[in-house]
């Protein structure tokens, strides 16, 4: 209850600095600029022509669209990946160039590489944050295998299982429930990735309702899709949250 | 096994199967002869690691455990930390690393062992429950290796619960986060039983319980032990549970291991609670801790 209050107040801190710095009629009176900064009213009364002009709804679609079937990938593919790799040495031996050189890609050479790879189209984005987030779930889901204590597996043999048995009724549902919050906060680092290749080009899609709005204006549109991307972000976040206590009773803690 | 009872029933008697033991423990060969041994060390050392950082945990560990017919020794095994005996329990486990022994050779049923399997339970103190799987598929989760129908081994599940003190309605379904340290280890110990292993390994398994709870999961297994007839070894740091659960108690010296003494203790005929008050038994617990002491300060005049 008291960290909710403490959240609130920051919020209220931060939009009151915003409220103080751009206060005024005319450009001249405020401390910043009307051109650089527009005040938190004239923010969010640009949502209408956002919405109605923009098409938002559209784009945040076709954002979610992208990030959603790019992630769902990777997922399907890095989850197993990384849990046998997790297993066994020799899986993780084979895997750690792949992971070691994936999660040290910098991103912006992705963008050309993808256009290369896959033209310029909804696959290339798709692929893009694909390509981006398998090295990370990968090793993260290998990490989760991994600290998982030996004792369990110890138990298990000694009750009579077999590898095979380990790896499915063992260590893989131990795993989950950490390899499921590692997920959350990737989805959220996937979510920022999809408005670099939407800045670059798209016709639809939050990054590039950002570039529109700093080339066309109204610059004011530009904070409204930032706040509609935190808010968007928190929502996903908490939904996954909401999954996680459903899918993994047995975990007492969040 | 009748006759067993009859006899330990009689302190009188149970103290002349304590001076038994004591005499024979020179000549074990010959006891030995016309039963089969369950466990058998001969001359194990184990080391960790090699050359000059090489570091030796246990050394020409020798002793020999009979497979009494129809009950089953158990053994308690005390010495300080860091001495062995988790070291000499993995390896009977067939654990890794400290399985395979470096040099020498354990013997299980007069055979060496491949790896780790059913026949030879083991329970530990900590990281005990898998905490994914509610109580009820905790205790049937060997029986489910095993390929064992649900219904049936549900059912027996259901039965152990029970006989470990559980409640079949109240805690079958509850998750290890939801019961306390006493009641984990209550799923720990009916999980393993629950198999019937030949052999049951213990390390330290309540040592993390408070007193009371501590002298009521002795009296439990004591009950579950004479109804399984398997042998025990059971690793403790307490003096007066090594003397009340123990047939025979395993001294063992400090790093690296070796078993300096061997003896016979009185056999628990009465709740743990009472028994640990009893002058006769409390002479036992004293001769122990004397003998660790001499061990120990002995050891301390060799170093020197
Ligand atoms: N995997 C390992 N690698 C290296 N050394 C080890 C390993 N396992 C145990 N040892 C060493 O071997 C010695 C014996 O260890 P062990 O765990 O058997 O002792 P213990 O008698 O069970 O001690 P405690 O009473 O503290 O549980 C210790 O000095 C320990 O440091
Ligand atoms: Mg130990």
């Amino acid at each position: 209850m008291l960290g909710y209050a403490l959240g609130v107040s920051c919020i209220v801190l931060i939009v009151g600095a915003w409220f103080l710095l751009t206060l005024g009629e005319e450009a001249e009176s405020r401390i910043i600029s009307p051109t650089i900064l527009q005040s938190p009213w004239e923010v969010v009364a640009s949502l209408p022509s956002l919405i109605i002009e923009r098409k938002l709804l559209e784009s945040i679609g076709a954002t979610l669209w992208r990030v959603i079937l790019g992630f769902s990938l990777a997922v399907l593919i890095g989850v197993p990946l990384g849990m046998a790799a997790g297993t066994w040495r020799s899986a993780r031996a084979f895997l750690a160039p792949v992971v070691l050189y994936g999660r040290n890609m910098p991103l912006a050479a992705l963008i050309p590489l993808t256009v290369l790879w896959f033209g310029i189209g909804e696959f290339q984005k798709v692929m893009f944050i694909f390509i981006a987030c398998v090295p990370f779930i990968t090793a993260d889901a290998a990490s989760a295998v991994m600290g998982i204590h030996d004792r369990y597996v110890e138990t298990a043999q000694t009750l009579g299982a077999s590898s095979r048995q380990i790896a499915f009724k063992v260590l893989a549902p131990l795993a989950l429930p950490d390899i499921f919050v590692g997920l959350r906060h990737l989805f959220g680092l996937a979510f920022g990735y999809i408005m670099l290749v939407e800045l670059f080009d798209a016709k639809a899609g939050l990054g590039y309702l950002i570039s529109v709005s700093q080339r066309l204006g109204p610059r004011a549109h530009i904070y409204l899709i930032l706040i509609i991307i935190g808010i968007l972000a928190y929502g996903i976040d908490r939904l996954l949250a909401f999954f996680q206590r459903g899918l993994f009773p047995y975990r007492s803690e969040e | 096994m009748t006759d067993d009872k009859s006899v330990d029933n009689n302190p009188q008697v149970a103290e002349g199967k304590v001076a038994a033991v004591a005499t024979e423990a020179g000549d074990k060969n010959s006891r030995a002869e016309g039963l089969s041994r369950i466990v058998e060390f001969k001359n194990v050392t184990k080391r960790f690691g090699d050359g000059p950082d090489a570091f030796t945990a246990v050394k020409d560990i020798n002793f020999a455990v009979e497979d009494l017919p129809g009950r089953g020794e158990f053994v308690a095994v005390l010495g300080p930390s860091g001495c062995g005996k988790s070291t000499v329990l993995r390896l009977i486990a067939g654990l890794a690393p400290h399985h395979p022994a470096t040099s020498g050779e354990v013997l299980v049923g007069g055979k060496p062992i491949p790896g780790p399997g059913a026949d030879r339970g083991m329970v530990f103190q900590d990281y005990t429950s898998f905490d994914h799987r509610s109580v009820l598929d905790n205790v049937a989760f060997g029986l489910e290796c095993r390929g064992v129908d649900k219904a049936a081994r549900y059912e027996l599940a259901r039965q152990w619960i029970g006989k470990v003190g559980l409640s079949v309605d109240k805690d079958a379904d509850k998750y290890p986060h939801q019961l306390s340290g006493g009641m984990r280890q209550r799923v720990a110990i009916a999980r393993t039983l629950i198999l019937r292993p030949r052999i049951i390994l213990m390390d330290e398994p309540f040592g993390a319980l408070d007193p009371s709870t501590r002298l009521r999961m002795q009296d439990l297994l004591i009950e579950l032990w004479r109804e399984l007839e398997a042998t025990v070894f059971f690793v403790t740091h307490s003096i007066e549970e090594a003397v009340y659960l123990g047939d025979r108690v395993y001294i063992l010296s400090a790093s690296p291991g070796t078993i300096l003494e061997e003896l016979g203790v009185p056999y628990p005929d009465f709740p743990a609670k009472e028994m640990q008050r009893d002058p006769h038994f409390l002479d036992y617990v004293f001769k122990i801790r004397d003998t660790i002491e001499s061990l120990e300060s002995s050891d301390r005049a060799g170093d020197d």
